[in-house]
């Protein structure tokens, strides 16, 4: 059949049109094989550009389209649909980006940008007038969703899903849901602890009999993709086959000869091998922690409803999306950062957090009562180009919630707070303002002089150019420098790499576009949630929670979903069966059939991820992919090399 | 008409559709200027391009072809890296057989925001050109 | 008038259509259920259609926009009512709410228009253009502007001589004089706040002078002098029309002052100033662009680089309190400030003030409901009753907010927000 190809050329609103002579490069492709008509546009993706197009479709039967305008990364769905509109297959549209990869890249030479634009629209020419229509090919998507990490996002999520009757299975690393959240006491920008709102979301958990909770488990193995996950996951035993009395619990805690730090308090204090929940951790009951427990046998001893025994159980799951929600660590400043494991009363401000917690009546370091608190902003943020150079966002609030609670449990206290300038954006700034009408202390400095910290002859000095006097010298004795430590991601984030997560320059799992499909991943049926995908608070990591269930959602509600049809293809003449191909499939797509007594290759099309490995290393040059055939590649390579 | 100088080599690169393309939009994005010489195809996975392809750019014109490949990021696992070499290899026989520099074919694993690695090397790359083959 | 076509049901109502409440509505449709939109404006999009390019990413606004309003307006599921309020909701039960819709007639017929904008060209009144921030006039008959969606002409009733130009001209006959305000009477199961926010106006602080002296404009303004669809298709001062070469831009104008009566951040004039700030020096690469600030809030991903990349481009950061701005007799401004980092108070000259004007609430949706009552937070936002475990919910069970109804935001964030409203409001029509 003929082609009949329509050509849209976008200005982009001046992004592509200040840079690219758009009406140049209409007039120097409207003659090409195959184009039967050629325009520019203010904006291809806008409305009344679509319903142009569909007109013009059907009022003129093209059999395809290209559109020359910013990244199909962008609005590849866009026109693939307009094309279905007007009852064209979306694969006879081709696009050409002339924007990413032409007018902003080259917006320092117009005339050599206008020629690329030519040729980048010639090369989609040539594919146009070989595409052919194709038929997606339909997968089943099985009805469950993952939620990997059990933090205060994986557990809305996990609640989110539930109610929309979709099966959850919620996977939490550690024995105790609640994630960071659990540790907290009092939070901003309500007046909850952490302890009531992990118990309050524990309930709506375990209420909810569509979500199976696994704590202690671990998804060792992923295989499939969108639809059809398999996972492996690994569930460590909690060594306990019901509940110890309590006083039998506490005489197996005290008989246990292993003390580590304890973690749940950041290394402020120390626990036992078996160890029981803190209040705020759920499921409330008593566990072991198998990596430092040497068995020696003497808890089992005490209680009989211990037993160590049990072994980790490998369950095998199904499902259609995967949620990821595994948080955030925070910051760990390097050895002697501003006097960190150096100076003895220097924290960072989560051990801070746990240390109130953790003090009733006096707030006491080393034997000390506290009097002066400085507290050291942007320790682990806002770093020099090799280092985390963002801002972590939640900390200047958290420092300054902390040092206002701090100074209403023990009124004597004074806070110094050496910062960057003050963040409390939003309704926080409410908070700061606070804290400057109880009398706290500010002194900013910045890149250049940062503060410093010194411990000589028992006194711990902190000393800053204060650019809010004019850069003269400040120096404040602390009886505490709580350094305010941001955000990083996980240290071990190896669950991502089974996902094959795509990492933003801040070494966060990115997003796909920030506003555009804010929770989905370049892996598709993956959605990212919470504090992994970038610092945020727990309204913030709510909200991206709940928006990425209902993308994971809308992947698995409808039982079926479609899958690009781009596979390969077998030239059964040219095939004579060496086998190569198979060994370069990582799919085991590829097995060998019959077809007039002769023996070839047969490519299982559901099977087949259409990524073309074996292509390259067939001797005979048999192998093709969908939409990706020598005609198809060469004719592009022939138009691009014509200028 | 006045001779025209040659600025830029004509470069051919395989770019793939989720780590390696992301990364050259990026670097449009962030007006990371290089030669508008420089043209992509985009391709599922680069351990999948053929070397008749790049023969092929050569004949038809093209100084250079630079494979933006997926390098360990790859969504199709791990065996891309090794893969993707061995197509370079063998295409290097291929070019030398047909007294082709191979230094024309050039591979670098670009991941989803290498940007400024994708600048830095295909200028590079374009500087070799320039100075090794003829207008 | 009102026949039993005004009777209509939805799944889900999403009052304001905005970002938020385009994404809110979307999520819903691609879901199953249907839904009525409610936009007071004769086109949705909001604020975000009507800026120029976003931070942190510098996308432009329209590219992400009108995808996403003409994927709304298109969708199945979704039913839109532009120039239309809401009078009143009233929650009978447990999914089941009833709203009274009234909709402004347009007098233009949107199917039969064309938008070929001959009509515009026949008016002869002329008004300042709410659109373009009234930088520039419009007619009485006239296209909102140009990415509008529904892109269709309207009548602006109230400066119409009716003189009946516009009818004479219009080739497809789709100006209607007769339409008459319509009234619907909508059941809808659940309801989703999406009522945005209202910009600070800055003539409430006199010693800025704005509307006084014709230089100084809000940041609103320069979005839309920056915008690919803008109207002089260049940056310029509208007090002469001279291409400026010394900019100031005033952070936290009507925010972070409690003299005005608005204690709270409005967390996104830092960034769009510092936004605003790169574009300029890439249209003006001649010109001096100072920002005068208290903090930077470059607290978002993306958002601390990005200030870092204005600061290498040569943007001035001057930590400084505005005082009074003062003209002179050329139009250009004297700038009194305190400058923090030295504590004293200087001057400095430029051509030409922006005012980054802060978010104010928009408190319009208090009035919808009847019995219950829609509790507003002390600032007048909508009062988030479980801000960290369901930032959604309101006082009323069944009714969500979305984006910056409930506080400042950016996009990123209003999106999100939309996308927490949206899981809420499927999960309280099934459940319920
Ligand atoms: C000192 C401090 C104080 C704070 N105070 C406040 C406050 O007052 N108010 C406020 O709004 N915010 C506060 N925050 C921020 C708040 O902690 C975060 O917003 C919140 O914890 C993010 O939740 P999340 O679920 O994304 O991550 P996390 O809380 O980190 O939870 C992630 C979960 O995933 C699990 N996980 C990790 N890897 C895996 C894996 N491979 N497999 C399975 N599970 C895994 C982890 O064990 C954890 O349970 C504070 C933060 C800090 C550091
Ligand atoms: C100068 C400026 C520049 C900005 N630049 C950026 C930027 O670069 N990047 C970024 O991320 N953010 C930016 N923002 C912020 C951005 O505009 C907001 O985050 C976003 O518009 C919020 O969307 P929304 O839908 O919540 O509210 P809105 O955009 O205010 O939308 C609310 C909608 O509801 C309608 N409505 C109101 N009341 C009613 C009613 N009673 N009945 C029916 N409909 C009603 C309104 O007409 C409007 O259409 C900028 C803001 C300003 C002021
Ligand atoms: S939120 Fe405040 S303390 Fe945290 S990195 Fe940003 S500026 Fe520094």
């Amino acid at each position: 059949m003929k082609k009949k190809i329509g050509v849209y050329i976008c200005h982009c609103g001046g992004n592509i049109s200040d840079y690219v002579d758009v009406e140049k490069v209409k007039k120097s492709i409207e003659d090409e094989g195959g184009v039967y008509l050629a325009k520019t546009t203010m904006f291809a993706c806008s409305d009344s550009n679509q319903k142009d197009m569909v007109d013009d479709i059907k009022g003129n039967e093209l059999n395809g389209i290209v559109v020359a305008s910013c990244s199909p990364k962008l609005h590849l769905t866009t026109f693939r649909n307009v094309s279905e509109r007007a009852d064209l297959n979306k694969y006879n549209y081709v696009h050409a980006n002339i924007r990413e990869q032409d007018s902003w890249a080259h917006s320092d030479d117009k005339n050599g940008a206008t020629e690329k634009a030519i040729l980048l629209v010639k090369a989609a020419i040539a594919k146009a007038r070989l595409a052919e229509p194709l038929i997606p090919n339909k997968i089943q998507a099985q009805k469950a969703v993952a939620v990997i990490g059990g933090g205060i996002a994986g557990m809305k999520a996990a609640i989110a899903l539930s109610d929309k009757d979709c099966p959850v299975y919620l996977i939490e690393k550690a024995p105790f849901v609640g994630g960071r959240v659990a540790q907290w006491g009092n939070m901003f920008t309500s007046n909850q602890t952490g302890e009531e709102l992990i118990t309050k979301l524990y309930h709506e958990l375990i209420k909810r009999k569509n979500i199976t909770l696994f704590t202690g488990a671990e998804v060792t193995h992923n295989a499939g993709s969108i639809g059809d996950f398999r996972l492996k996951v690994s569930v460590q035993p909690r060594y306990f086959t019901g509940t110890c009395e309590e006083k039998q619990l506490q005489q197996a805690i005290d008989a246990c000869p292993v003390e580590v730090l304890d973690e749940f308090n950041f290394n402020l204090t120390k626990r036992k091998a078996i160890y029981r929940n803190a209040a705020s951790e759920y499921p409330q009951t008593a566990t072991i922690d198998m990596e430092n427990c040497t068995r020696c046998g003497k808890c089992e001893a005490i209680c009989d409803k211990i037993d160590l025994s049990q072994k980790e159980e490998i369950l095998d799951l199904h499902v259609g999306s995967v949620l990821m929600a595994t948080g955030f660590d925070p910051y760990t400043p390097a050895e002697g950062e501003y006097g960190y494991n150096e100076v003895d009363n220097v924290l960072t401000l989560p051990q801070f957090v746990r240390m109130l917690e953790l003090s009733d009546k006096k707030l006491i370091r080393n034997g000390k009562e506290i009097k002066n608190i400085a507290y050291i902003y942007c320790v682990g943020s806002r770093q020099e180009e090799d280092g985390n150079t963002y801002c972590s966002r939640y900390c200047c609030t958290s420092a300054i919630h902390t040092s206002v609670e701090v100074k209403k449990k023990f009124p004597g206290v004074y806070n110094y707070h050496f910062n960057r300038g003050i963040r409390t954006y939003g309704k926080q700034e409410l908070l700061y303002a606070e804290s400057l009408q109880l009398g706290d202390i500010y002194l900013q400095g910045d890149e250049e002089s940062l503060p410093e910290v010194s411990g000589e002859s028992g006194k711990t000095m902190v000393k800053v150019k204060d650019i809010l006097s004019a850069g003269r010298l400040i120096e404040v004795e602390a009886d505490l420098v709580v350094l305010v430590t941001g955000m990083v991601p996980r240290a071990d984030n190896s669950v991502g790499s089974m996902f094959k997560l795509p990492k933003g320059r801040d070494k966060f799992f990115n997003e796909i576009h920030m506003k555009l499909r804010p929770v989905e991943t370049f892996i598709d049926g993956v959605t990212i949630a919470g504090a992994c995908q970038g610092p945020k608070n727990i309204m913030e990591s709510v909200n991206s929670a709940l928006a990425a269930a209902t993308k994971s959602y809308s992947y698995v509600s409808k039982g079926e979903l479609e899958t690009e049809p781009i596979v390969a293809e077998v030239d059964a003449e040219l095939c004579s069966w060496c086998d190569a191909c198979t060994a370069a499939c990582p799919f085991d797509a590829i097995s060998m059939t019959n077809e007039s007594s002769k023996a070839i290759a047969l490519i299982n099309n559901s099977v087949c991820k259409g990524c073309g490995m074996c292509l390259p290393v067939c001797p005979t040059d048999a192998l093709n992919l969908i939409a990706y055939s020598n005609n198809e590649i060469e004719s592009m390579i022939d138009a691009l090399a014509a200028g | 008409m006045t001779e025209k100088i040659r600025k830029s080599a004509k470069i051919l690169v395989f770019s793939t559709e989720k780590i390696s393309d992301p990364a050259i939009d990026m670097a449009g994005l962030l007006k990371l200027h290089y030669p508008p010489t420089v043209y992509t195809i985009t391709v599922p996975c680069s351990s999948g391009i053929k070397s008749r392809w790049i023969l092929h750019a050569y004949e038809k014109g093209f100084d250079g072809v630079f494979i933006a490949a997926d390098g360990t990021d790859c969504v199709f696992g791990e065996s891309c890296t090794e893969k993707t070499g061995q197509l370079v290899g063998r295409t290097h026989v291929l070019m030398k057989e047909k007294s082709l520099d191979p230094a024309r074919l050039k591979m670098a694993a670009i991941c989803s925001v290498c940007s400024e690695s994708f600048v830095k090397q295909i200028k590079g790359f374009n500087e070799y050109l320039l100075k090794t083959t003829n207008p | 008038m009102n026949g039993p076509s005004n009777q209509l049901n939805f799944d889900a109502l999403v009052v304001g259509g905005g970002i938020a409440g385009g994404e809110a509505a979307l999520n819903l449709a691609s879901t199953g259920y249907k839904v009525l939109l409610v936009e007071k404006e004769l086109s949705i999009g909001g604020k975000m259609i009507m800026l120029s390019k976003v931070f942190p990413t510098l996308d432009c606004a329209a590219c992400i926009t009108t995808p996403k309003v003409s994927e709304i307006s298109r969708h199945p599921n979704i039913t839109i009512f532009t120039s239309s309020e809401i009078s009143s909701i009233n929650k009978i039960a447990e999914n089941n709410f009833e709203a009274t819709v009234v909709r402004q007639p347009r007098y233009v017929v949107i199917e039969d228009c064309t938008a070929c904008q001959l009509c515009e060209q026949a008016c002869p009144v002329s008004v300042p253009d709410q659109y373009q921030y009234n930088l520039v006039g419009r007619k009485a008959a006239f296209i909102p502007f140009s990415i509008a969606s529904p892109k269709a002409a309207a009548i602006d009733i109230e400066n119409c001589v009716l003189c009946g130009a516009c009818e004479k001209v219009c080739p497809t006959n789709c100006i209607d004089f007769t339409q008459e305000v319509e009234t619907f009477q909508v059941n809808a199961k659940t309801v989703i706040l999406a009522t945005g926010f209202k910009l600070f106006d800055p003539l409430m602080i006199p010693r800025y002078g704005f509307g006084l002296y014709k230089n100084v404009i809000t940041s609103m303004q320069m979005e839309r002098e920056l915008a690919p669809t803008r109207p002089f298709n260049t940056v310029l001062r509208p007090g002469d029309g001279k291409v400026p070469d010394k900019i100031a831009y005033v952070l936290c104008t009507g925010s972070r002052d409690a003299t005005i009566g608005n204690p709270i951040c409005s967390q996104i004039c830092c960034m769009y100033s510092i936004k605003q700030a790169q574009l300029l020096m890439g249209a003006l690469p001649m010109a001096d662009v100072t920002i005068y600030y208290i903090n930077i809030r470059s607290f978002g991903k993306g958002f601390d680089e990005f200030y870092q990349q204005a600061k290498g481009m040569g943007v001035n950061f001057v930590k400084g309190k505005i005082g009074k701005i003062s003209e002179q007799g050329n139009g250009n401004l004297t700038l009194r400030y305190e400058d923090i980092n030295e504590g004293i108070v200087k001057e400095a000259d430029h051509d030409m003030v922006i005012l980054s004007v802060g978010v104010l609430p928009n408190q319009d949706a208090s009035d919808f409901f009847g019995q219950d009552e829609l509790q507003l937070d002390p600032y007048n936002f909508i009062h988030q009753t479980d801000v960290l475990a369901s930032p959604a919910l309101t006082s009323i069970k069944g009714v969500f907010v979305a984006g910056t109804a409930s506080g400042p935001m950016d996009i990123p964030d209003s999106i999100l927000s939309a996308g927490s409203a949206s899981s809420e409001a499927i999960s309280y029509l099934i459940q319920e």
